[in-house]
């Protein structure tokens, strides 16, 4: 039983990883309506910025503060100058263009940090509980807690400030917001922004905590269970992309633990689950379904 | 609605069944083609050795005039693919050694082949460790830049993808950065396993360790789930056969990933007495750490691929008293620092590839392991592709090459396709930052193929 629960609370230390990315993803999409593919890199950028001023002396937390004030505008810069160009063109244009910078931002972490492997330190001392038999490490409190606090200040921001009420109207429609007085542009940078500070925040404390070192590919295993979360979950839905993240999450470890056959493809397991969610409800399962008027 | 007419339907059945037909036709004629083409023109003549002067290499089926290309004036040009991006990149260490080395050797004039002075041009692709580019890599390497040889190429799959292609076109594989035993093939003559030292090796001066100080031990392994891991857990299987010892649990992780927390935590609950890490780079450190936070104290053995001062220190606490070989001598330890080897080594990859961490084991393998193409190069009779393959496939009492161990000697023969079969076995005191010798070298010449299942050697 406290093998069962320890690999529960690996998994859920995992997909708390995996939904802080996800939150970012979905606030981009609910927004923008676009499905950001150069989500990670852009965190893996901030977390770079992390280390670079930890580096200098700067203590962890002070750094990832600055990391996500300057990606807060290094997001709403890229909304101005790389997608609204293009913000009216297809989606397969607007695909090509995250993708495109998905490959942009991590050639140029490489080309300004270097290739090598950095030693990112925790911005929290690193221990391990063990009531019971159970290991609770702090990754995995710091991490759940960290991403409750995101999810009420979302759902405050979005559902109960004008700030918010006008993001949901620009995204929804925006030329009736206009029409309105909604800074339709304005909104739509916040935004970017705002899911580039997310994203900062979840690079600098997921990566010390799953993985032993920053490296240039540090985010892609990431942001693929990320998008398979907020698939899962559904695109537009802030609880969908939690609950996601932690199915996967922890359908990862239980697997491993539990389904010797499957022990190493491990990745069969949720991927099969969301190829399930998605034939029964292609919206995700807390997305809302997409109803037109004919 | 639009019903599609009953005829019409068949009728596209029928087009559909067609299409199949052709598509399966096209590829029986490609695979047949590619059977043809990957045939091995040079199979061995092993056996006929003992004295005789048979070469070992049989160059009779290769294609004609290509034993010279890659020589143009004074220089050689060299072929390597390695991870230069992605989640391997930390193995971009091995090219700084390696691009010191001949750099240094170039300032000198470069290397003497049959009486004339040469310079070497390493040229480096990147393949991220997925074995698909380095086919890629390797097909350019050989058709465009037209390499006289590829050198140090990196990973187990990679180079089994490109096997098929370099020994039909009798191109020298020469020290490939894998300690698999599938290079031991004598069907495949034109691939040369480096110094690193044989995976099943590693494994038997474990079981040999194990069987003195610990007899009866239960065994918990990771590998990675590709032919890298699959070597240590196939060879251990093998080799643990009477004896008392027995693998308890064996868990894979994905190599793309190298996320093992969960796996980890699985293997700890065995609560074995031995841990053998069959990973390499980030997933070693990331092994050790959760091996830590589970509170599990085994004996660990780790690969050799992992010995490295920057992998280790990730691990910090947790990798005190981590057991793996190494067939170099330690970089990190002060002291090697008078050991005149070590000192040029520091010296010189100081001057050539400032970004790089000396103290690293991987930039010492580098480093070692282009001194010994070079040695490699300066014994062979004459500048040919053949003769240097030759060379390599008979090599007696190599000593001294870069950062090799002191004791050891590098040969290989006929019936000996290994290089790295004396090596070290080292324990690494976390306090000090650097590993320390335990007991006396080990010397496996000529035995790596004895200890190796069968079927790794010819697969």
């Amino acid at each position: 039983m406290s093998l069962f629960l320890t690999q529960l609370m690996n998994g859920i230390g995992n997909g708390a990883v995996y939904a802080s990315l996800a939150l970012a993803l979905v606030l981009i999409f609910r927004t923008t309506g676009i499905l950001n593919f150069s989500q990670g890199e852009m965190a893996l950028y901030s977390t770079y910025l992390v280390w670079y001023f930890s580096n200098r002396g700067l203590p962890v937390w002070v750094a990832i503060l600055l990391s996500m004030t300057l990606s807060f505008i290094g997001g709403a810069a890229i909304e101005r100058i790389v997608i609204r160009p293009v913000e009216r063109a297809s989606p397969l244009v607007l695909v090509i263009v995250t993708i495109g910078m998905f490959l942009a931002i991590n050639s140029i972490v490489q080309v300004q940090f270097g290739a090598d492997a950095k030693h990112l330190t925790r911005a929290y001392p690193a221990h391990v509980w063990r009531p019971g038999n159970v290991q609770i490490s702090a990754d995995t409190l710091v991490l759940v807690g960290i991403l409750i606090l995101e999810c009420l200040f979302l759902y405050l921001l979005l559902q109960r400030t004008k700030l918010g009420l006008g993001v949901r109207a620009a995204a929804s429609n925006p030329e009736s917001s206009r029409l309105l007085g909604v800074p339709v542009g304005r909104t739509l940078m916040f935004g970017w922004g705002l899911a580039a500070a997310l994203g900062a925040l979840a690079g600098s404390l997921a990566i010390p905590a799953s993985q032993p070192a920053l490296s240039a590919a540090s985010m892609q295993s990431i942001l693929v269970f990320s998008f398979a979360a907020a698939a899962l979950g559904g695109f537009d839905s802030t609880i969908g992309a939690v609950v996601g993240g932690m199915i996967v999450g922890v359908a990862q470890t239980l697997t491993t633990q539990y389904i010797k056959a499957l022990s190493d493809i491990v990745l069969v397991v949720p991927f099969g689950l969301i190829l399930v969610v998605l034939m029964v409800r292609p919206q995700g399962l807390f997305g809302s379904r997409h109803v037109e008027r004919v | 609605m639009n019903h599609i007419p009953l005829e019409r339907s068949a009728a596209s059945r029928w087009l559909r069944a067609l299409a199949l037909c052709t598509v399966v036709a096209v590829l029986a004629v490609a695979c047949g083609g590619s059977r043809k083409t990957s045939s091995n023109p040079g199979t061995t003549t092993a056996g006929g050795g003992g004295g005789t002067t048979a070469p070992v290499v049989n160059t009779a089926n290769c294609p004609a005039g290509n034993d010279t290309v890659g020589v143009s004036g004074d220089t050689i040009t060299i072929g390597t693919s390695l991870p230069e991006s992605g989640l391997y990149q930390a193995f971009t260490a091995i090219l700084k050694g390696e691009k010191s080395y001949f750099e240094y050797m170039n300032a000198q004039g470069g290397v003497t082949v049959a009486g004339k002075k040469y310079k070497i041009n390493l040229v480096d692709k990147d393949d991220a460790y997925d074995a698909a580019k380095t086919v890629t890599n390797v097909n350019s390497l050989i058709n465009d830049t037209k390499v006289f040889s590829l050198f140090n190429v990196v990973g187990t799959k990679n180079n089994l993808a490109v096997r098929d292609l370099v020994n039909s076109q009798c191109v020298p594989d020469l020290l490939i950065a894998s300690g698999a035993v599938q290079w031991g093939n004598t069907k495949f003559p034109w691939m040369l396993g480096s110094e690193l030292v044989p995976y099943p090796d590693e494994m038997q001066t474990l079981v040999d360790y194990l069987k003195t100080t610990k007899p009866n031990a239960k065994i918990a392994v990771l590998k990675a789930n590709d032919d890298f891991g699959q070597s240590y857990a196939d060879t251990l299987k093998a080799l643990i056969v009477g004896t008392n010892l027995k693998i308890v649990q064996t868990q894979g992780y994905d190599p793309e990933t190298s996320e093992v927390k969960a796996q980890v935590t699985s293997l700890a609950a065995t609560k074995a007495d031995v841990f053998v890490l069959g990973g390499t780079l980030l997933a070693c450190p990331n092994a050790l750490n959760a091996m830590g936070d589970a509170g599990w104290k085994p004996i660990v053995y780790m690969s050799g691929t992992c010995v490295s001062k920057v992998l280790l220190g990730i691990a910090g606490k947790n990798a005190n008293g981590i057991f793996s070989v190494t067939p170099l001598i330690d970089p990190s330890a002060p002291a090697n620092d008078s050991n005149p080897a070590v000192a040029t080594y520091k010296a010189q990859v100081k001057k050539y590839a400032k970004d790089a961490d000396v103290s690293d084991g991987i930039v010492a393998y580098g480093w070692t392991t282009a001194a010994l193409f070079a040695k490699i190069l300066e014994s062979s009779p004459k500048l040919t592709r053949s003769a240097v393959m030759e060379t390599a496939r008979t090599l007696t009492g190599v000593k001294g090459v870069g950062l090799q161990l002191p004791q050891s000697t590098w040969t290989t023969s006929a019936k000996d396709w290994f290089i790295g079969e004396t090596f070290q076995l080292i324990k690494y005191d976390a306090t000090a930052g650097h590993s320390v010798n335990v007991g006396p070298i080990t010397d496996d010449n000529g035995k790596t193929a004895a200890i190796s299942p069968k079927i790794l050697l010819t697969q």
